[in-house]
């Protein structure tokens, strides 16, 4: 160690080697991507989140979701994230594009959730699967209001006007849909009259009591967040969004659970996770049953090859 | 207590004439340290049992989640970013601070000067941790990792750092000698880096925020350097002073000493990306990072050869000089830490490893088994000299050291084993997700048993610490040594 000055030369050139290398150089790369359109302008993925999904984030954030909870499906050759139906291809930096804060998760104490709006049953099953007496009227009110996809996808699909578009948009397709979850066995109603599994009356149960949305779910280690719900007495009509409880959860006669603008914000957040718009730069996987967004997306997606590549 | 005067177990290797006058200075200099150290190392210490507890916690309700789940603050999800910020820059940061401090004013041989200045900053650092603490139990965590303080709570630590270390860094102005020993180097690296490295991640998460998984990719660099180029530099250059000092035995090569400490800066600050390995990155960031963290392995053989030929034939003074078996048992830990950090990095074995709880025994390999436990030696050394009075009860001690060890070994290994089998059914598509979280169940109650040994050893720390700051020390020239000196026996193996 001769002189002070090498030291010091030494100390800021290390670190400012990892400090471009590792940041600056990669933010170059890939630090301001656009979204992906075909080459009308349309079909834009990703797109912005709601107000409410944004929000939402924020809860997610805030209560910690992200210490458990993956938000990235890792390509077939590395992991079984894509046999385990999370996603049907490998998550890209495109798919974060307006994440703030990016919340791709370090743990699985609970399933990657990247997909998990899109894993939502669609408004036709709806009304078929709740069996409780109040639940078909809870389940669509509750999904008109801030759900993102039913939002994002009409709006969009007015603006491309052009035929095949509408249903290649942000809406998964309802057969591909349905298909996802089925492997497990909460897709089926049981008698606890709990919801179809990913709906949102389904989430806001799930949050209010972990343990209670399926008999094998013993073991999950998830928190209850009551202090997202509030119990009040019922003032009339019963609340279209009360939450439909079973056993030790179910209120006193004549109370009910509901949902907080917070709790309405998470789910949003939650229904609008959705990865499976194809990306040029991803393949999709190619045993697996064909991606939701495929068919429709050939179309869409067959300028894919040659012009926009940069 | 004849035959225990002259084992070199406190300032070795000094002649009765020329000892005077030096160890006067001694004194002197860290009478000038006294205030800002002590206080740094009492706010330590409240962090630390407040982290402790909170450790606690999220430990049991991680496999008992109904367990006061009901109050928005006392959901798990708040609380483990409390611990781990509380552990970084309550405990750690500070402790880390005061230490550093100490030993630059030593090495420098220089009194502090505006050691109120020095006080002022250590108020608003901990004003700075409290707010950030207040900030993510109300439900405004950032949601990066080690970087959930609100911003605004990092501007208050980054005036806080400024008001500190511009002192420490101007004793190198006024230091005598030209020798530069290697703890001044990994000094010199931890104080220019922090503010860099913290500053960067501030700047580029919130003020101009970058795009996307860049901000994961800015997270993951933090965390990891905050690991490797603060805590780490500030432990090893802890080490790298304290060995030699209590054995009375130079370092046993500078140009190992060289070696290690530029390998070390060049490729541990390169780690972090594979924390993001399969990720949606480009494929190079991730190599680099894994092929950073293999090359570690060339600072680790380096500075643990370095230590154990420092050490060589006297290992047998852990049996008496408590500085001594904590910082070794550090030293060790650090080999540990960056061989598990090799294993668990490279592709073949994050297939099982990665998204399990082998990341979370990772972090405490380097915090706790290799830093905290090297900064527990250090004040095993230092306070003494600052309070004037030698610990009191060698029992104490002995219960600490056995607890902490015992401790964050069964912690580590509970995690590890545990994360083994959570990632193993994880990756078989034919077990159902929940399978893999029934199968690391057994190993967090494991955990939380090893949390309670910490609890234990902490609390007593903190009381012999306390009796220490009270002046309830034991007035003798003769440290307090974890077995008594025999009259023979002891000395040849020195």
């Amino acid at each position: 160690m001769k002189g002070l000055v090498s030291l010091f030369i030494g100390l800021f050139g290390t670190f400012a080697f990892s400090w471009v290398g590792l940041t600056v150089i990669p933010n170059l790369q890939i630090g301001a991507l656009n979204p992906q359109m075909d080459e009308e302008g349309t079909d834009v993925y990703p797109a912005p989140k709601s107000g409410m999904a944004e929000r939402g984030r924020r809860i997610y954030a805030a209560n910690g979701c992200i210490y458990c909870h993956s938000q990235q499906v890792r390509p077939d050759y590395a992991s079984s994230d894509i046999d385990r139906k999370w996603g049907d291809r490998r998550s890209a930096p495109r798919d974060y594009l307006f994440d703030r804060p990016v919340a791709l998760g370090q743990d699985r104490m609970g399933p990657d959730l990247s997909n998990v709006g899109k894993r939502a049953p669609t408004e036709e099953e709806k009304p078929a699967a709740p069996p409780g007496t109040n639940a078909p009227a809870t389940s669509p009110a509750a999904a008109q209001s801030p759900s993102p996809p039913a939002n994002a996808a009409p709006s969009k699909a007015g603006a491309a006007g052009s035929p095949p578009g509408p249903p290649a948009a942000a809406a998964p397709s309802p057969p591909a849909a349905a298909a996802a979850p089925s492997p497990s066995p909460l897709a089926s109603p049981n008698p606890n009259g709990v919801p179809p599994v990913y709906s949102e009356a389904w989430h806001h149960r799930h949050l209010y009591s972990p343990r209670s949305v399926n008999p094998d779910n013993e073991d999950s280690t998830m928190p209850a967040y009551r202090f997202l719900y509030e119990k009040h007495q019922i003032a009339g009509e019963r609340s279209a969004d009360a939450l439909e409880l079973s056993g030790r959860d179910v209120p006193p006669a004549g109370w009910e659970v509901v949902p907080t603008y917070e709790a309405k914000c998470l789910v949003a957040y939650l229904m609008s996770l959705d990865q499976s718009h194809p990306l040029k730069e991803v393949k999709s996987a190619p045993g697996a049953p064909q991606p939701a967004g495929s068919p429709p997306a050939a179309p869409a997606g067959s300028p894919a090859p040659a012009p926009p590549k940069k | 207590m004849t035959p225990a005067a002259d084992i070199p177990l406190k300032e070795p290797a000094i002649s009765a004439a020329a000892g005077d006058a030096e160890q006067l200075e001694r004194a002197r200099i860290d009478a000038s340290t006294r205030v800002p150290v002590l206080m740094f190392y009492a706010s330590a210490m409240v962090w630390l049992l407040i982290g402790t507890l909170l450790a606690g916690f999220v430990s049991f309700k991680l496999h008992s989640p109904d367990w006061l789940s009901d109050v928005s603050f006392l959901t798990w999800g708040r609380l483990r970013p409390i611990h781990m910020n509380v552990m970084v820059y309550g405990w750690g940061s500070m402790v880390a601070m005061g230490t550093a401090i100490w030993l630059m004013a030593r090495l420098c041989r220089t009194t502090l000067r505006h050691p109120l200045l020095i006080v002022t900053g250590i108020w608003f650092w901990n004003i700075g941790v409290l707010i950030g603490v207040v900030g993510i139990l109300m439900g405004y965590s950032t949601g990066y990792q080690w970087l959930e303080f609100p911003p605004y709570a990092a501007v208050v630590l980054l005036v806080a750092y400024a008001l500190i270390m511009s002192w420490a860094v101007l004793m190198f102005r006024f230091r005598r000698g030209d020798q530069i020993y290697v703890t001044q180097w990994y000094l010199l690296g931890a104080f220019l880096w922090f503010p860099w490295l913290y500053a960067a991640a501030q700047a580029m998460l919130f003020v101009v925020p970058v795009q996307g998984v860049m901000q994961a990719a800015v997270g993951w660099w933090y965390a990891n350097n905050l690991l490797f180029l603060w805590f780490g530099a500030i432990g090893l250059g802890t080490a790298y002073y304290m060995i030699p000092k209590v054995i009375g035995r130079p370092v046993y090569s500078y140009h190992l000493a060289t070696i290690g400490f530029w390998t070390y800066a060049l490729f541990s600050s390169w780690t972090g990306m594979q924390r993001l390995v399969d990720g949606p990155f480009p494929a190079w960031m991730i190599t680099a990072s894994i092929a950073a963290t293999i090359l570690t392995i060339i600072p680790v053989a380096t500075v643990g050869l370095n230590h154990h030929m420092t050490m060589q034939g006297y290992f047998p003074v852990m049996r008496y000089s408590p500085t001594l078996r904590f910082t070794v048992f550090g030293a060790m830990s650090y080999t540990v830490f960056s061989v598990v950090g090799i294993l668990i990095s490279l592709r073949s074995t994050a297939r099982y490893l990665h998204f399990t709880e082998a990341s979370i025994a990772y972090s405490h390999l380097g915090l706790y088994a290799f830093f905290t436990m090297v900064m527990f030696g250090s004040m095993y050394y230092i306070v003494p000299r600052l309070v004037g009075r030698e610990w009191r009860y060698a029992t104490l001690i002995k219960l600490h050291f056995w607890a902490s060890a015992y401790g964050i070994g069964l912690m580590s290994l509970m995690l590890l084993v545990g994360g083994l089998a959570q990632g193993a059914s994880q990756n078989d598509p034919s077990m159902s997700f929940i399978q893999s979280v029934s199968s690391v169940l057994p190993y967090l109650r494991g955990r939380t048993v090893a949390a309670l040994l910490l609890t234990i050893s902490h609390f007593i720390f903190a009381f012999h610490f306390g009796l220490m700051l009270f002046g309830l020390g034991r007035t003798s020239t003769v440290p307090t040594f974890l077995n008594p000196v025999e009259a023979e026996g002891a000395e040849p193996h020195l």
